[in-house]
């Protein structure tokens, strides 16, 4: 019974380990992905964003950075689908909406 | 300071106005509807709900002094009309009407418009001008063989300088100015950007990923720096 219960304490352990393998993982490739974006490298922005969304494809920050980027590109397009996902996913993310509308038009 | 007077106030009336206010104009703005007149009070300089084809209140609210008069009651095509004939009877210099229809627009001429807007249609113009070239995103045609154009840059560009480019010798034409985005980080730590137009770029100006050309030039050579 100790035992276990040992091993599910190893296991859960392991886990959280994880997830906060994943996390770190996903704020780095946002952070590089902000510095190419700072230094309008976009094609690598994307590169780093396309990543990180890959790991989390529920964190609405990177699609609206993708989004950034895309309208910084001139292709308003790829920029709107991504805005609309971010507020898909967190609708109440305010710079995706202001963006959004001057793309679309409110 | 222009004074401006603004007879209805649907979308297109009360986006006047208010461009007009933020330009700096003193604007009368007026309708019926005390719910669209309560709306833009507090942008403009006054706002009246009154009739606006009633002449004895326009005199009372001081229409007749006004350098220019906005007649947007379009869809009402009698008002419009009759409105337009009392700007001009005001003596009023620059009278802008809005038409929805040929035949509206060519009466409102007759009876005093300095200038007939076709909302509608000059919008579908540059909406389908738009789908069709959609690296285009301003027009302005100076002469049937010269045209002002704002193009994205082609990629061959990204990362030369105006000198590098030369496109006056090499294309023929003038980059007379480029609106840059620039990019930054928001006080919480969020990207966004900047937009700023330089006029008359320096010769090493370099043009990066994302930037508009301001482009001045013969059409056959503009056509040409497009294809790139």
């Amino acid at each position: 019974m100790v035992q276990d219960e040992k091993k599910d304490f190893k296991n859960l352990e392991a886990k959280i380990a994880r997830i906060k393998d994943r996390k770190q993982k996903v704020e780095k490739l946002i952070e590089l992905g902000k510095f190419y974006f700072l230094n309008e490298k976009y094609d690598e922005a994307i590169e780093k964003f396309k990543e990180a969304s890959k790991i989390d494809e529920k964190n609405a920050e990177i699609y609206y950075n993708l989004g950034i980027v895309y309208e910084s590109k001139n292709l308003p397009d790829e920029a709107s689908r991504m805005y609309t996902k971010a507020l898909e996913l967190n609708p109440g993310h305010q710079l995706a909406s202001k963006h959004l509308e001057k793309i679309v038009g409110k | 300071m222009r004074q401006c007077v603004v007879l209805g106030l649907g979308i297109f009336g009360a986006s006047i106005a208010k461009t007009l206010a933020e330009k700096g104009c003193q604007v009368l703005a007026i309708d019926e509807d005390e719910e669209k007149v309560k709306e833009i009070s507090d942008i403009v300089t006054q706002a009246v709900q009154a009739d606006a084809t009633d002449e004895k209140a326009l005199r009372a609210l001081g229409v007749d002094k006004m350098d220019v008069a906005i007649v947007s009651t379009g869809e009402d095509m009698e008002a419009s009309i009759l409105i337009t004939l009392l700007m001009k009877e005001f003596g009023i210099k620059t009278i802008v009407s809005k038409a929805v229809s040929p035949s509206h627009g060519t009466v409102l001429r007759k009876v005093g418009a300095t200038r007939v807007i076709f909302p509608e249609r000059d919008t579908g113009v540059r909406v389908a001008k738009s789908l069709a070239a959609p690296d285009i995103l301003e027009h302005i045609s100076l002469s049937p063989e010269y045209s002002i154009l704002e193009v994205h840059a082609p990629k061959s560009f990204i990362g030369r300088s105006l000198k590098e480019i030369d496109v006056r010798a090499k294309h023929g034409v003038d980059i007379i100015a480029i609106k840059k985005k620039l990019p930054y980080l928001t006080d919480t730590g969020e990207s966004d950007f900047k937009e700023e137009i330089l006029i008359t770029p320096k010769a090493d100006e370099e043009i990066a990923d994302g930037d508009i050309l301001v482009v001045l030039g013969d059409n056959k050579n503009i056509d040409k720096l497009r294809s790139l």
